[in-house]
């Protein structure tokens, strides 16, 4: 029998990938309070070695990377697989949780009472279990370790949402824990029902079954909508605006921008790699309904709340919007290659660009709170004289948002909008642009104030250290730049695709 | 035959889903949180029986009980009993703070300043 | 690159750099006296440059820009109302809050308004059109009064809806070439066979109608030009709706006929003059009237460029790009004026005037200005129906707007001391205002055809000449319009949708109460258990 899984060179990659912020996390309990920022600096800049050159294996081979855990072969063992997507994946998230980390080491650094106490300590930890659990979702291949991966993920990304440990935060992270428990339940009864079909959990092998039966379509009903309670899309969103607005600046840019992707990510899997055709055209259809109505009405949720961070965690739930409108456009589930298409593309630059625009403006938000005392944006006339930077900050990670040339924001949706053009989809056209004037009204807003004259010139409560207002400055510059790329399909995102070396058990 | 295959596997199986059915049910409209909590693990419970009752039918290995899915039960009863201990920590905290057990109240984002 | 790509490269890039400087605190002080310098390549491009010089920037700027007569006679047009309002600019603002912040828009709009005369691929025009909207804001919301908040709101909402617009276009207008970001030219080529055709023509006319400012899509301009500081009006109302013009004359494809679209465009250009001119008359502030006057002016330009789209006749770009290079001049110059004779009393108020009346005039098409010229070279083409007099009467209409004017500025500036402008301020508005009676003369041989000696033989004088005449009687017959005036409010349509605005504010509330209702934790839990219904059923249906 050949083995399912032939390991690569480069493949103990991945593990690093998994075990350094596990790792460092477990130095940090070692080591005491005293030396938990250094290691976990140190970690972040290894972190993001280990992506670049899980980057440059990757392109250098041309395959996806393989590592086949103990070389015990599935369906008994697991195996960790890396292709284009998951790399990319791997890249945006070093790259924000170095610059979340750096930002961190600054916010914290303006209060001594915050700088070295139990509040930082749980953060580093904190930051350290979830970037090992994000790694883990985007590399492995076991459904069930995709579930431990998942727990891991909401079991760190919790606490880090109540971190001030105030009233509400706790009610906000309580009810992010619950709902987010049920949507792991639901996951893990699929899961189970389909280890009872194919006797496996490893993807592959269960992708490359001839016959798929009722158990597979009952299974992928129970693991979607369990994941996307996890995502929070529309209309299953009400744990994550209080949430991601009650969370430390810090620790809201990773939750809005990485940690909600994670779910997404799986069940860009299961509709892609696994459902079969028929079932993956249904799904592609169903979500795309949801992200549609996502988009338009969180948008309009976004324009009408008092408070910037409610305002911003509002605009995520919309602009995951766009991650599942890519479903019917790349033509899911009607025989063609997704991942060849403009719209894979655009999605997937979609992907990336909320992650940095996204971070780039919970940080921004964070440092108006730190500097002024609220966020409240009514109140907030004239910030752009004060904090110039990060009124700069804001505006560019609105452009991408919004979609105007030139930022990654813009290049996603006009390859979106192609790809509905050309497929005649012109429901989506007309949400794609809609939203676009959304986002337009609420980043205006915001714009609007930081430009504004008040009467009485705002007063900072405290001096911003220039390196803190330009971390997000350099994300949202980032984002601004990834308008740069062509407007054709990667050759990165269809490394490793279609997953041809699907073998028979 | 079909008593006898009833009193097996799928013994385990309907257990289970009425398990996850009485989960659900009591998560979905007890306001009560601890209750929920509870549901939580019900639910939990009925899942790790469906596991069960597939580490019987479903096997692909000719051993005489799968180990993977037992593995797989106790991973997932470690997970649960972590995910009890965390909700239970936050539980209290919340109550100490504002003496309410349910968050239907505070239902509206939080409105005071960060 | 060559010397002359160079240079061309330069007229997009100076401003942007002026515009970076600003973030410099040292260089910040200096930037106000610069502002004149920032439009001067792309003036000295449109004077020396021959047309067909191009230039691509390297990867990953994938940007065209290249120059045609019909970009270079709108280029340089523009560049010298920039480079003029620029030195008034610096004048009129110095010492004035908020100076930071309009040195920055400025540079910013400047760039995106003569970019757009000159790039040459589809994206590159989005991007440049879409900085020249969103920067321009900064000018109409930069005195922060109540008037210009509520100014650049409107205007806000309407510039994004406009860049929805056209890039649905674009985006159906790209779909069909091979190469992702395709030059407009070889795009708008393949327009006619395009299935998609309609709608994209539909969209395009929509978007650039709204920058235009085209009954009834004109109703944010007649706030937001009279919002903004005085030299910032006269760009925006000078230059920045040029960009529609340009982008309807690089559009649409003018060497295939399009009868309806043409018909639909010239009606709708033709109603617009009239209107604007009706509506104009019945306003008190000197700025509206101007501002009013442009949607009437912009209104002619359209009606010539339907014409020319209805018959498919390739020589109509050039003669709406002629128009509007006098209607650039002379508009910008008049603001200027607005703000020199509002400065000016006692006997240095004559001469002001006198130069105002000109212009203003000129407008309306006196005989030897340039609105003769631009009157008289399109004529030919519009041909002798019902068409040509439709234009004749909008020139009685613009007679009667700009006496109404006349009238309003000498009562405004009746009672003012005895003072002058400074010279910073009037010279730019000299040099305007001679450039708009000099540079039409010399280009009116190469664009009409026609020797210039016809311009003054007796049967041209005639046709400019009756409908001035008329105007002139309406507008004593109407006892100078003092009945009117006030009975239609800024904005005029606009008005009547706003107070429509509490029941459209119902909508994103009854969203909110959706959204606090779906958030209840049981709500969610059953929403969750829907969706499992909903897709397993999907899944069995399917298989």
């Amino acid at each position: 029998m050949t083995p399912t899984y032939a390991a690569t060179s480069g493949g103990l990659l991945l593990v690093l990938a998994v075990m350094l912020p596990a790792a460092a996390a477990l130095a940090m309990l070692v080591l005491g309070p005293r030396h938990t920022r250094r290691v976990a600096l140190i970690a972040l800049a290894l972190g993001l070695v280990v992506a670049l050159a899980t980057g440059l294996q990757l392109v250098r081979s041309g395959t996806a990377l393989i590592y086949v855990i103990g070389n015990w072969q599935p369906p008994l063992g697991i195996a960790l697989r890396a292709d284009g997507l998951s790399v990319m994946m791997l890249a945006v998230t070093a790259v924000v949780m170095a610059a979340t980390g750096l930002f961190a080491r600054e916010l914290f650094g303006l209060d001594l009472a915050t700088s070295d106490g139990r509040l930082a300590t749980s953060f580093w930890i904190l930051l350290m279990g979830l970037w090992s659990g994000l790694n883990l979702v985007f590399v492995s291949q076991d459904l069930f370790n995709l579930y431990v991966a998942l727990e891991l993920l909401t079991f760190a990304a919790v606490p880090l949402v109540c971190l001030d440990g105030r009233g509400e935060t706790m009610a906000a992270a309580l009810r992010y824990l619950m709902f987010a428990l049920l949507g792991s339940m639901f996951y893990l009864l699929g899961a189970g029902l389909l280890y009872g079909a194919y006797g496996t959990l490893d993807i592959r092998l269960i992708a490359s079954a001839g016959q798929h039966g009722p158990a597979m379509a009952i299974a992928l009903a129970l693991m979607i909508p369990g994941l996307l309670a996890k995502a929070a899309l529309f209309p299953l969103h009400l744990w994550l605006p209080p949430a991601h607005a009650g969370a430390p600046a810090a620790a809201s840019a990773v939750l809005s921008a990485l940690v909600i992707k994670a779910p997404v990510f799986l069940i860009l899997r299961l509709v892609v790699d696994i459902a079969p055709p028929g079932a993956a055209a249904v799904a592609g259809q169903v979500l795309a309904v949801l992200g549609a109505a996502s988009i338009l009405f969180c948008s309009v949720m976004a324009l009408r709340q008092e408070r910037l961070k409610l305002m911003i965690a509002y605009s995520t739930v919309a602009q995951i919007g766009y991650l599942f409108i890519v479903f019917p456009l790349a033509g899911v589930g009607d025989g063609t290659a997704p991942w060849g298409t403009i719209a894979w593309t655009g999605g997937a630059l979609q992907l990336t660009s909320h992650a940095l625009a996204k971070a780039a403006m919970f940080m921004a938000a964070g440092i108006v709170a730190e500097a002024i005392g609220h966020d409240r944006i009514r109140d907030l006339g004239g910030f752009g004289r004060v904090l110039p930077l990060t009124a700069t900050t804001f505006g560019l990670a609105g452009l991408s948002l919004m979609g105007i040339p030139p930022s990654g924001g813009f290049i996603a949706k006009c390859l979106l909008l192609t790809a509905a053009a050309i497929g005649g989809h012109l429901w989506l056209a007309l949400t794609i642009l809609a939203g676009g004037l959304l986002a337009g009204g609420y980043v205006f807003r915001v714009m609007d104030r930081a430009l504004a004259t008040p009467a009485q010139p705002l007063l900072l409560r405290k001096p911003i250290p220039l390196r803190l207002e330009l971390i997000p400055l350099v994300l949202a510059v980032l984002a601004v730049g990834l308008g740069f790329l062509p407007l054709a399909p990667f050759g990165l995102l269809q490394i490793g695709r279609p997953d041809i070396a699907l073998v028979s058990p | 035959m079909s008593a006898m295959a009833l009193t097996s596997a799928s013994l385990f199986g309907l257990c289970g889903a009425a398990l996850v059915g009485i989960g659900l049910f009591c998560i979905v409209s007890h306001p009560d949180l601890l209750r929920r909590i509870i549901g939580f693990n019900i639910l939990g419970a009925g899942i790790f029986l469906v596991f069960g009752a597939v580490a019987r039918r479903g096997a692909a290995m000719e051993l005489g009980g799968d180990p993977v899915p037992q593995a797989m039960v106790i991973t997932g009863i470690v997970v649960a009993f972590a995910a009890t201990a965390l909700a239970i920590a936050l539980l209290r905290r919340l109550a100490s703070l504002t003496g309410s057990a349910t968050f239907e109240a505070p239902a509206a984002p939080p409105r005071s300043e960060p | 690159m060559s010397a002359a790509g160079l240079l061309l490269a330069a007229a997009l890039l100076v401003p942007l750099a002026l515009a970076a400087g600003c973030l410099s605190r040292a260089f910040q002080a200096r930037v106000p006296g610069l502002l004149w310098l920032a439009p001067m390549p792309a003036l000295l491009a449109a004077w020396w440059l021959p047309a067909g010089t191009s230039v691509s920037f390297p990867v990953p700027f994938r940007m065209t820009l290249a120059l045609d007569q019909t970009g270079a006679i709108l280029l340089g047009g523009a560049a010298l109302l920039w480079g003029a309002a620029g030195a008034y600019a610096a004048s009129y603002l110095r010492g004035k809050p908020g100076l930071t912040g309009f040195c920055v828009w400025w540079p910013l709009t400047l760039a995106g308004s003569l970019g757009v005369l000159i790039v040459a691929d589809i994206a590159g025009f989005y991007l440049l059109f879409t900085l020249a909207s969103l920067s321009a804001y900064g000018l109409v919301a930069h005195e922060q009064t109540p008037a210009a908040k509520r100014a650049g709101l409107v205007y806000m909402v309407l510039a994004l809806l406009g860049e929805a617009f056209l890039l649905f276009a674009f985006v159906m207008l790209a779909a069909g070439q091979p190469d992702p970001n395709p030059l407009i030219r070889d795009a708008v080529a393949a327009l006619p066979g395009s299935p998609m055709k309609d709608g994209i023509v539909a969209l395009l006319i929509l978007g650039f109608a709204l920058k235009m400012g085209l009954i009834p899509l004109h109703v944010w301009l007649p706030l937001a030009h009279p919002a903004a500081p005085m030299p910032a009006s006269a760009v925006l109302s000078g230059v920045l709706v040029k960009a529609g013009v340009i982008g309807l004359i690089r559009f649409l494809p003018f060497e295939a006929a399009l009868p309806a679209w043409g018909g639909l465009l010239g009606t709708v250009g033709i109603l617009t003059a009239f209107g604007g001119a009706a509506l104009g008359v019945m306003q008190q502030r000197p700025k509206t009237i101007l501002a009013y006057s442009t949607v009437s002016q912009m209104g002619l330009v359209a009606a010539i460029l339907g014409a020319g789209l209805a018959a498919g006749d390739p020589s109509a770009p050039g003669l709406a790009a002629y128009y509007g290079l006098h209607h650039t001049l002379v508009k910008g110059g008049l603001f200027l004026a607005v703000g020199i004779a509002l400065a000016c009393g006692g006997a240095h108020r004559r001469p002001v005037l006198l130069i105002t009346g000109l212009l203003a005039l000129s407008l309306a098409g006196l005989p030897l200005t340039s609105g003769a010229l631009a009157k008289l070279a399109v004529k030919p083409m519009l041909g002798y129906g019902l068409l040509s007099i439709a234009v004749s009467l909008a020139a009685a209409g613009s007679t009667m707007l700009m006496l109404h004017f006349i009238a309003v500025i000498a009562r405004e500036t009746a009672d003012n001391p005895g003072a002058s402008a400074p010279p910073a301020e009037t010279l730019p508005f000299l040099i305007v205002a001679a450039a708009s009676l000099v540079i039409p003369w010399w280009l009116y041989p190469t664009l009409s055809g026609d020797a210039l000696a016809s311009a003054w033989s007796l049967a041209s004088l005639w046709k400019l000449v009756w409908p001035m005449m008329l105007g002139v009687v309406i507008f004593m017959g109407a006892g100078r319009f003092a009945g009117l005036a006030g009975r239609v409010p800024e904005g005029d349509i606009l008005v009547l949708a706003e107070r429509q605005a509490p029941r459209l504010a119902r909508m994103p509330a009854a969203i909110e109460r959706l959204d606090s209702r779906l958030r209840l934790w049981s709500a969610a839990g059953l929403v969750l258990l829907g969706l499992v219904i909903w897709l397993g059923g999907g899944f069995l249906l399917a298989a």
